[in-house]
């Protein structure tokens, strides 16, 4: 048994793995054709309206995907909804900006922007400039892109991804030229900010759920409903697990678990929180459940792993 | 001076530092590097996909198995796997960093692109004279300023016989220069930007905390009193005109500031967060997964 499996032993894994095959399963049914629904998502409803004011205004569209440090899921997904707010500005005619931190998103980023106006048919309005690396210090990139703000008046901006302290600087300087403003932050932290500063905001999940509300591709839809019953999976352990605790600490207790086996009790007790079932359930065991090799010094030399001073070399 | 110092020569992803072969094996690595780059871009657009695809799995796969496959636990440098369960769980535990350089190696590659976009930028509103072009030459001058003096910072300091540069007495003019650049511009340039944010927060909340429907002021309400339960005067003399009243009656102690602010940060903010959270770790698995497996079409139709 390895040392992930030390905390919580298999049943994080197995969670996972349940979790993962709901997600899946909800992909093929979308894939098969069935109909799932998506509620309507305000901030998303949004981005329409806000490039189109941006092209009435004739000022340009301005995004910021994160600090992300390199390209990861949560740029993805940023760089995802971009792509959407392009085309549409591509539609409109409307110049767009994007703010790059990190030089792989930039690269990502590029291709994805030319992707977009390729699609369109309207290759010769990309402006390879348009997606630019700013910097990749916090506080040089927030001066850096509120500088672009201030000097090009953007009509409309969007902010999605990682975002820390910089995240007001940005909003409140977009709100100064009078922006709309949609944003997102994976970093819970940031997200009260974005809601004090900006028109719309995107809380915690809806993030994920953005490019399958615009694009409606079975693939994301049915991963989005997927992700609904993770949702309700978590909800009924979280249920089960008060109920069932709340029940059992009710009662007494005569034995108690020690030393990977239920012993007698000298005395009878008040169940505690350690002796529930979701206790035992969620904490693994190590003398029980996990078989693991007894200390260094306690194990005969022919036994060691040890395989000579140079390592290796048995 | 050595610049490439190795940590544990021992593998075949090391070599002895300032040993021809890690020369050999950096200009090997270099070569094949710029190889695979230029060969990528032969490959015909539709199998440039799969190439993509499969790439992407394989790094997935890999990380997966690092998750799930068991560690190692408690291993010691000189252990030697004793089965072949152990043997891959070794070579998954010694690859990992390798893998991890790899993603600094294409990183490394992308920082030249990220400069490029920027210089491209920028000389060109300076050939052009466009709007504020001034200030891309205070960009330009300051970063070719901070490469150079930076550079030579850090050279100078490698040198095992420049020890004395940490004392300041025995510095030259790159070493004021980089200082002066670093500590005494850049620095706290980044401090005046972050000390900003106190003022956005006043202005944003001014904004935010107006009772203009019933869910702003429930956020009014909560807000002040969690900011009154943290100012120390008030709480005192709230909690004194609570004690007059009924020092023994638990439900009129629950009435005092902090007991409040308690309630609201146990009870309702943090469920709350921990549910977010659940959310949002739920999206990002669904979002891994559909990258891992390409299923993630960017940029899809609208």
């Amino acid at each position: 048994m390895g040392n992930q499996y030390l905390d919580t032993g298999w049943f994080m894994i197995v969670l996972t793995l349940v979790m993962v095959t709901l997600i899946l399963f909800n992909i093929s049914r979308a894939h098969g054709g069935k109909d799932l629904y998506i509620r309507r998502i305000s901030g998303l409803n949004a981005i329409d309206e806000a490039v189109g004011r941006a092209t009435e205004m004739g000022r340009p569209v301005l995004m910021v995907p994160g600090l992300s440090a390199s390209v990861n899921a949560k740029t993805m997904q940023a760089i995802n909804i971009f792509a959407y707010v392009t085309r549409v500005a591509a539609r409109f005619a409307n110049p767009i900006m994007v703010c790059c931190a990190d030089a792989t998103v930039l690269t990502v980023c590029q291709e994805v922007i030319r992707d977009v106006y390729q699609q369109e048919g309207l290759a010769d309005q990309y402006d390879v400039d348009s997606v630019r690396f700013i910097s990749d210090r916090q506080f040089a990139f927030a001066g850096g892109v509120a500088g672009l703000i201030l000097r090009e008046k953007a009509a409309a901006t969007f902010f999605m991804g990682e975002f820390y302290a910089e995240s007001l600087i940005l909003a409140e300087t977009a709100n100064s030229v009078g922006a709309i403003q949609v944003a997102s932050s994976t970093e819970l932290t940031q997200t009260p900010f974005f809601i004090a500063a900006c028109d719309y905001v995107l809380i915690g999940d809806e993030y994920y759920a953005a490019s399958a509300f615009l694009t409606r591709q079975p693939v994301l839809v049915g991963s989005l409903i997927g992700q609904d019953w993770c949702k309700l999976v978590m909800i009924a352990l979280i249920l089960c697990g008060a109920t069932l605790n709340s029940i059992q600490q009710r009662g007494m207790t005569k034995i108690e678990h020690k030393d990977g086996k239920w012993v007698d009790l000298p005395k009878e007790r008040a169940v505690l929180a350690k002796d529930t079932f979701f206790s035992h359930l969620l904490k693994a065991d190590p003398e029980k459940n996990i078989k693991l090799d007894p200390p260094r010094e306690k194990l005969p030399p022919d036994q060691l792993p040890t395989g000579g001073p140079a390592g290796g070399d048995k | 001076m050595n610049l490439f110092l190795q940590v544990d020569p021992k593998t075949f992803w090391n070599a002895p530092h300032g040993s021809t072969e890690l020369y050999v094996k950096l200009f090997a690595a270099f070569i094949i590097g710029i190889g695979v780059a230029v060969g990528l871009t032969f490959i015909p657009a539709q199998l440039r996909k799969w190439v993509v695809r499969f790439v992407t799995f394989g790094a997935g796969l890999f990380y997966v198995l690092f998750w799930i496959f068991p560690r190692p636990i408690s291993r010691t440098p000189t252990d030697a796997p004793r089965g072949a369960i152990e043997g891959v769980s070794f070579w998954i535990a010694d690859s990992q960093p390798v893998i991890m350089t790899l993603t600094n190696v294409i990183a490394g590659f992308m920082i030249g692109l990220g400069i490029y976009s920027l210089l491209r930028v920028h000389f060109a509103k300076i050939a052009k004279q466009q709007r504020d072009w001034a200030y891309s030459v205070v960009l330009v001058t300051s970063m070719f300023l901070m490469v150079v003096l930076g550079y030579g910072d850090f050279l100078q300091r490698q040198n095992p016989a420049n020890f004395g540069l940490a004392d300041e007495k025995n510095w030259g003019l790159i070493n004021y220069g980089k200082d002066l650049l670093f500590d005494g511009l850049l620095q706290n340039m980044d401090a005046g930007m972050f000390s900003i944010v106190a003022f956005y927060i006043m202005s944003a909340a001014y904004r935010a905390f107006r009772a203009r429907s019933t869910e702003a002021t429930i956020l009014l309400v909560t807000a002040l009193i969690v900011m009154l339960s943290l100012m120390g005067v008030v709480e005192f003399m709230w909690s004194g005109v609570i004690d007059r009243i009924s020092p023994n009656n638990g439900l009129v102690q629950s009435l005092k500031l902090s007991a409040i602010s308690g309630w609201l940060k146990g009870t309702i903010q943090t469920p709350a967060i921990r549910g977010i959270d659940f959310g949002v770790g739920i999206g990002l698995l669904a979002m891994g997964l559909r990258l891992w497996l390409s299923l993630e079409k960017t940029g899809g139709e609208a």
